[in-house]
């Protein structure tokens, strides 16, 4: 832990504000020694805080739970707190990422002691304010709801801030004992519920700028094909086109309007060079990864002798599995505003990634950091799609070229085209048992492309190849954990849960058939396998007891329960699962889902919330969705061939939250790794079938029925 | 020019009349709270009533709507029960599909006030929300239906 000096310290940069009703201007960006409240925050004249919060809000409610902290110890009344969307600017750069993203499930742990810090530190400055001013000792006086007062004085934050903010940071401040938390801990409401309720909040796609220049790009048909021509001419008669031109990625049309731009499109002829995975349909890529499972690997953890106990074991259970790619389809596609000047740049866009956007728009534009002023809206989905940042290049291209403000709009269609999608794996297990049905050894191999290394950041071992394997909580004393990397010209990039989005399948549907094997009940047996780690123990024990694990079928349905710790949490769910045998098809009825984020939890239904919409998406993957391929390119472009899940086939999802000692957990992503694998193994118990393709559509349960 | 009623004020608009509606209201008329989703009409982000019918706005030309009257999430009051029972329950998560959500929500209560939880269900399920706030949705309309003083 940091001390509260070195925290102030951190803070580093400063910029000066002009402080509006509306919230900042911002003047300059000045390098200073200690924090400076005003570079986070305003208190305006008429009693309205307005945060300026690094995160960005993509439905996770962030920007709720992140006020919440500031408000608490600000001691301010909730209804006049409002929040915007911080620039980009190493000012802003979450210092335990070393970056502004907002990814991996970490804003609130990130941010957490830092924001309690910024409204103690506002607090502290209103009381010495109001002592100097009022000439009143600062234990006579009380800040509360909004107001100072004491002695008979009382005045608004508001009405002191201008001078407050003009006295020496105080360094020593003491934050509230958790009993005396307004907030923390309780379900106040979303800050961004009723601006997305009147359809007046603004995301990407929705920023208007006057004479702004409509803009699509025209994308390959398959993956690593080059701009070989293309034919402008009929695409520029098209009434209300602009310009069409090439960019690094495809060719751009731009329009007086979004519709003229893709008319113009229609009529546009452009040639691509040969995809060199021309050959590459569903089957060719099974035959693939499938194949990259005889290579040697990374070997990313090997305890004892793994090799060898299973080559002597009595009992052994081998399974091959093969996940598909899967695209984020967030509901807003990729969209960007840029406008692109001589000596500066401005852009609004839907990015989880501001500094990842702030390098890419300076190195396109050659414009300096200070010069370029990145603004973040509102997100319609991220998923992990949104810290990708091409779609904010593309956009800068075309304004640069074309000398004027320009609105980038991807089509659904552009949205599947443009890839990055979460990686297509194949994984092969090997377990053995001893006599007792106990785990003694466990190899695994996964043949997966690195999703680090098109993010930038390569390793020997990709972390998120094996996430949840090689670090799996789960004692077993022969342990090979081997990663393959798939080489192929399709971007994969982070989706939800990047890695433990697939090993939590395999691992948790494989402990269920090493249960199986060994006559064990699977419970029973992840206890026996978690007997150093009680917070996972608890979160199985309680979601076992919770959805009635262990007495009989239930209303005849069958149940499967999978536990996954990620990103900090531990979470277990139990599905209650029927299946149509003449049909194939699945019904999901009910999942209990149990999290351990931590002793802290900041807005418990938000936490339910995450779990909720992580269980749905997490669904909707499992029984739905593929990225299937035709040479060398995706053939499901639109949710007709890319079905989401809907209301009719989501289940009740009841959601229990443990306590358990240790640092905060994450909350976004946890959810998502156990619910795929939990509705396989009630497709193992109840009815014999081992799933070892994803997704579970009627047409694969029917062929293992 | 095309004329069109909009939120109950009339708009002259002069565009092709291919144009889909969706284009039409985001981008010249200037309400944004109608959002692009799929564009064949799929997912219902887009939706808008056409008199008292949802429709989907990026499927619907301009020349199909000439005249008529258009409500779009703008249009409906703040305090419709639908709406306060969407924010009494925290339903919106990223809130991109809430609009056409709140639409069809709102459509289907004022035709059917006593509207069953499986006819609910069978309405909104062609609305697609990768956030999954379904529960939640559920929750809000048969909380709305409460608001209302209906008894299903």
């Amino acid at each position: 832990m940091m001390d509260r000096r070195d925290f102030i310290k951190l803070t580093g940069l400063s910029l000066a504000l002009v402080l509006t009703e509306g919230g900042f201007k911002i003047i300059k960006a000045v390098q200073e020694e200690t924090i400076n409240p005003v570079l986070w925050a305003n208190i305006t004249k008429d009693n309205h805080l307005v945060l300026l919060i690094n995160k960005s809000e993509m439905g996770q409610g962030v920007w709720t739970g992140l006020a919440m902290l500031v408000a608490d110890e600000l001691d301010f009344p909730w209804e006049r707190v409002r929040v915007r969307s911080a620039p980009a600017g190493p000012q802003y750069i979450d210092r335990k990422l070393g970056m502004q993203l907002t990814g991996g499930s970490t804003s609130v742990r990130n941010m957490y002691d830092f924001l309690r810090q910024l409204g103690a530190t506002m607090r502290e400055m209103l009381i010495n304010y109001a002592s100097e001013e009022w000439k009143v000792p600062r234990e006579k006086l009380k800040a509360q709801g909004g107001y100072v007062f004491g002695n008979g004085k009382k005045a608004s934050y508001g009405e002191l801030w201008e001078g407050a903010v003009k006295l020496p940071i105080p360094h020593k401040v003491k934050l509230k004992d958790p009993s005396e938390f307004i907030y923390i801990g309780k379900n106040i409401p979303r800050i961004d519920a009723r601006e997305k309720v009147d359809g007046s909040a603004i995301f990407g796609i929705d920023v208007r700028l006057k004479d702004v220049v409509y803009a699509v790009v025209e994308r390959p048909p398959a993956f690593g094909c080059k701009l070989k021509g293309f034919d402008p001419s009929r695409a520029k008669q098209v009434e209300g086109v602009i310009d069409v031109f090439a960019i690094s990625t495809g060719v751009a049309v731009c329009g007086k309007d979004f519709y003229s731009a893709q008319k113009g499109r229609e009529s546009l002829k452009v040639e691509w060079t040969e995809s060199p995975i021309k050959d590459f349909n569903d089957q060719e890529l099974a035959r693939y990864y499938l194949n990259a499972l005889n290579r040697a690997g990374a070997v990313a953890r090997h305890d004892g002798n793994p090799e060898d106990v299973i080559s002597k074991a009595k009992v052994k259970v081998e399974s091959v599995y093969l996940l598909p790619y899967l695209y984020h389809a967030t509901m807003e596609p990729m969209s960007c505003v840029a406008d692109v000047r001589k000596d500066k740049c401005v852009v609004y866009a839907p990015i989880q990634s501001q500094t990842w956007a702030l390098k890419t728009v300076s190195r396109i534009t050659g414009l300096d950091e200070k010069d370029i002023e990145i603004h973040t809206t509102y997100l319609g989905g991220g998923f992990g799609r949104k810290a990708n940042v091409e779609f904010v290049r593309e956009a800068v291209e075309i304004s640069k070229k074309l000398g004027r403000p320009v609105k980038l709009i991807y089509t659904r269609e552009d949205d599947v085209k443009s890839g990055w999608y979460r990686p297509m794996n194949a994984t092969k297990f090997v377990g053995a048992l001893d006599e007792k049905g106990r785990v003694i050894a466990i190899h695994h191999k996964i043949a997966v492309p690195a999703v680090f290394e098109w993010a930038g950041m390569p390793s020997q071992i990709d972390r998120a190849a094996v996430e949840g394997i090689e670090n799996m909580p789960y004692s077993v004393p022969n342990l090979h954990v081997e990663f393959v990397k798939i080489d192929l010209p399709i971007p994969v990039w982070f989706w939800r849960s990047v890695g433990s989005s697939h090993n939590a399948f395999t691992l948790e549907t494989f402990i269920d058939r090493l249960a199986k094997a060994g006559g064990r009940d699977p419970v029973e047996l992840r206890l026996e396998l978690l007997s150093k780690n009680p917070r996972a123990r608890r979160v199985v024990e309680v979601c076992a007891e919770k959805s009635g694990w262990g007495r009989g079928s239930y209303r005849g349905r069958a149940m499967g329960l999978a536990y996954h710790f990620s990103f900090g949490s531990h979470v277990a769910q139990c599905a209650e699962v029927s299946l149509d045998k003449k049909t194939g098809k699945i019904r999901v009825h009910k999942v209990v889902c149990v999290i351990d984020l931590g002793p802290t939890v900041v807005h418990p239904d938000l936490v339910v919330s995450q779990m909720e919409s992580a269980i749905v998406m997490g669904l909707s993957a499992s029984l739905k969705e593929r990225v299937s391929f035709s040479k060398g390119g995706p053939q499901s472009l639109n949710f007709d061939t890319y079905p989401l899940l809907t209301m009719e086939e989501t289940p009740e999802v009841e959601v229990h939250i443990v306590k358990g000692q240790g640092p905060m957990g994450g909350v976004g992503e946890p959810g998502l790794p156990p619910i795929a694998p939990a509705v396989a193994n009630a497709l193992l118990w109840g009815y014999g079938i081992e799933v070892n393709q994803l997704p579970m559509t009627p047409d694969y349960i029917k062929t293992l029925i | 020019m095309t004329e069109i009623y909009i939120n109950g004020k009339l708009y002259k608009v002069s565009l092709p009349e291919d144009t889909p509606l969706l284009w039409v209201i985001r981008e010249h008329i200037g309400l944004t709270g109608t959002k692009f989703g799929c564009g064949k009409g799929i997912c219902g982000a887009c939706t808008v009533l056409l008199e008292e019918e949802p429709i989907r706005s990026c499927i619907t030309p301009l020349k199909a709507v000439k005249g008529k009257r258009i409500t779009t999430i703008e249009g409906i009051p703040a305090n419709h029960p639908v709406k306060r029972a969407w924010v009494e329950l925290n339903v919106p998560q990223c809130g991109y599909c809430q609009p056409g959500q709140i639409v069809e929500a709102y459509a289907l209560l004022k035709k059917n006030p006593r509207a069953s939880r499986e006819e609910i269900v069978r309405t909104m399920s062609s609305h697609l929300c990768r956030c999954g706030t379904y529960p939640r949705i559920l929750r809000a309309i048969l909380r709305a239906q409460s608001m209302m003083g209906v008894k299903t």
